[in-house]
């Protein structure tokens, strides 16, 4: 997926948010969003989810099936969560067979027979997250999914991240709270200003050097290495 | 696109918002039908001023979902596309719904006997037209175009109120002719002009709906 020349404003007079982006999105890559409040990272998500066209210049090759969870689900409708994504599998044309599997790998399942405007925030996040994977995407779009998930689904969240990405799925996720930093071989995008910088996830390749130094001494050098900024593990 | 019409008219009508358009439509037809008269002119003037419990109906139900949850569906759709046109053709449903209470109710509470099968057909005919008018107005009114409720109720009912004075002066029959529909049926002569009137009508709400598909693209 491509997006050349975007230029981003929602009225013809106001302002621009996004300007003279150009992004390119590969299969199977991971792509963590980051930038201050009101940077502009929701629209670049909506951009790249297909819900609003670029003002000016283009975006090519979306995949087919988009999965996108806001960063607050809304609570307010009347259904109860499995008549919610019973409706949401319904519109995507899939079986809601998926809906007892999400709902078991999030730790969901007891919310199922909940009225949605019943849900805490953490809860409706996961209903979010289960919502937009009820079709495995080719693009997963997840605007701040880590705000008020438990550990044990903030846990898991980057192990499915990682299997979609597996599949050739192309995963964008906006993280305020950094906690895909560490995700191996993340793209990092910084939205400021109305433009994104990218910083590509090949990350230098990395060797072991075993050094060897008497008992005596280890604390002394391994201070040393930890100034120069090595990593450094002992083994005796 | 048919899963995405029942999800909005689910959510619809387990919301409570269905009840103050089905009240108003309760409400203007016992005054319609109060004191009695010939079928065809009492279809023709509810269909008239319906209109503007159409537009209620279609902006309610177009409001019903919180913005984040369009957002949702036009990723779950496939396109932006599907959701806009979901809603309208749910917004539709629901004012056909309103318009049969309308054809069948003052069969039951006024005129006592089946109106002959051609006033029956105008009155039908006619209300159509006034649900064409009324969702493409409502849908112009609704919150992603206009999101504040204030200026979204003045636009509609003041919209609604242009329309039906604009119809009485020289240029009523190149707009919305709702006056004139009323007045040709009162004279008897509505059968010469339901042509005009259906083209002027159609055209004004097809214009509408097109305004508010183009204005949509970039008020998700």
């Amino acid at each position: 997926m491509r997006l050349s020349k975007v230029f981003f404003r929602y009225s013809r007079r106001g302002p621009w948010v996004l300007r003279d982006i150009d992004l390119t999105l590969r299969p199977g890559s991971v792509i963590e969003v980051t930038g201050k409040n009101g940077a502009g990272k929701s629209t670049l998500l909506r951009l790249l989810a297909g819900i609003v066209p670029p003002s000016k210049g283009t975006v090519a090759q979306r995949p087919r099936v988009v999965g996108y969870a806001p960063d607050v689900f809304p609570i307010g409708q009347p259904f109860t969560v499995t008549a919610y994504l019973t409706h949401m599998a319904e519109i995507r044309g899939v079986s809601p067979a998926a809906i007892g599997r999400l709902a078991d790998r999030l730790e969901a399942t007891h919310l199922l027979e909940q009225p949605l405007g019943d849900l805490s925030k953490g809860s409706a996040q996961k209903i979010g997250l289960i919502q937009s994977l009820l079709d495995p995407p080719d693009l997963l779009i997840l605007d701040e999914p880590f705000a008020g998930l438990d550990a044990h689904t903030r846990g898991e969240l980057p192990a499915m991240i990682g299997e979609i990405a597996a599949n050739g799925g192309t995963v964008v996720v906006s993280d305020h709270q950094n906690q895909l930093e560490n995700f191996p071989g993340a793209d990092h995008w910084l939205v400021a200003g109305g433009t994104v910088t990218t910083q590509a996830g090949e990350r230098p390749k990395q060797v072991v050097i075993e050094v060897l130094v008497d008992a005596a001494e280890a604390d002394e050098v391994e201070q040393k290495l930890h100034a120069d900024g090595y990593t450094t593990r002992r083994a005796l | 696109m048919i899963p995405l019409v029942r999800f909005k008219l689910a959510a619809y009508t387990r919301s409570h918002r269905l009840l103050q358009p089905v009240i108003a439509l309760f409400a203007m037809l016992a005054i319609f039908y109060s004191s009695p008269g010939p079928a065809l002119e009492g279809y023709s003037d509810s269909a008239a001023l319906l209109i503007v419990v159409f537009a209620w109906a279609a902006r309610s139900l177009l409001d019903t979902e919180p913005p984040t949850q369009r957002l949702i569906s036009m990723t779950a759709a496939g396109n932006p596309g599907r959701e806009v046109t979901s809603g309208l053709v749910a917004a539709f449903a629901v004012n056909l719904g309103l318009a049969a209470v309308a054809i069948v109710a003052p069969l039951i509470i006024r005129f006592g006997v089946l109106p002959a099968p051609g006033d029956l057909a105008r009155g039908v005919g006619l209300h159509l037209l006034g649900v064409c008018v009324g969702t493409a107005l409502g849908a112009l009114a609704s919150a992603p175009i206009l999101p504040s409720p204030a200026t979204s109720l003045v636009a509609l009912f003041g919209g609604y109120t242009a329309m039906l004075l604009l119809s009485l002066t020289p240029i009523g029959s190149f707009l919305v002719p709702i006056m004139p529909w009323m007045r040709a049926t009162n004279s008897g002569r509505l059968d010469e002009v339901l042509l005009p009137i259906a083209t002027a009508t159609l055209l004004w709400s097809a214009a509408g709906v097109l305004a508010y598909l183009r204005l949509r693209r970039s008020r998700p």
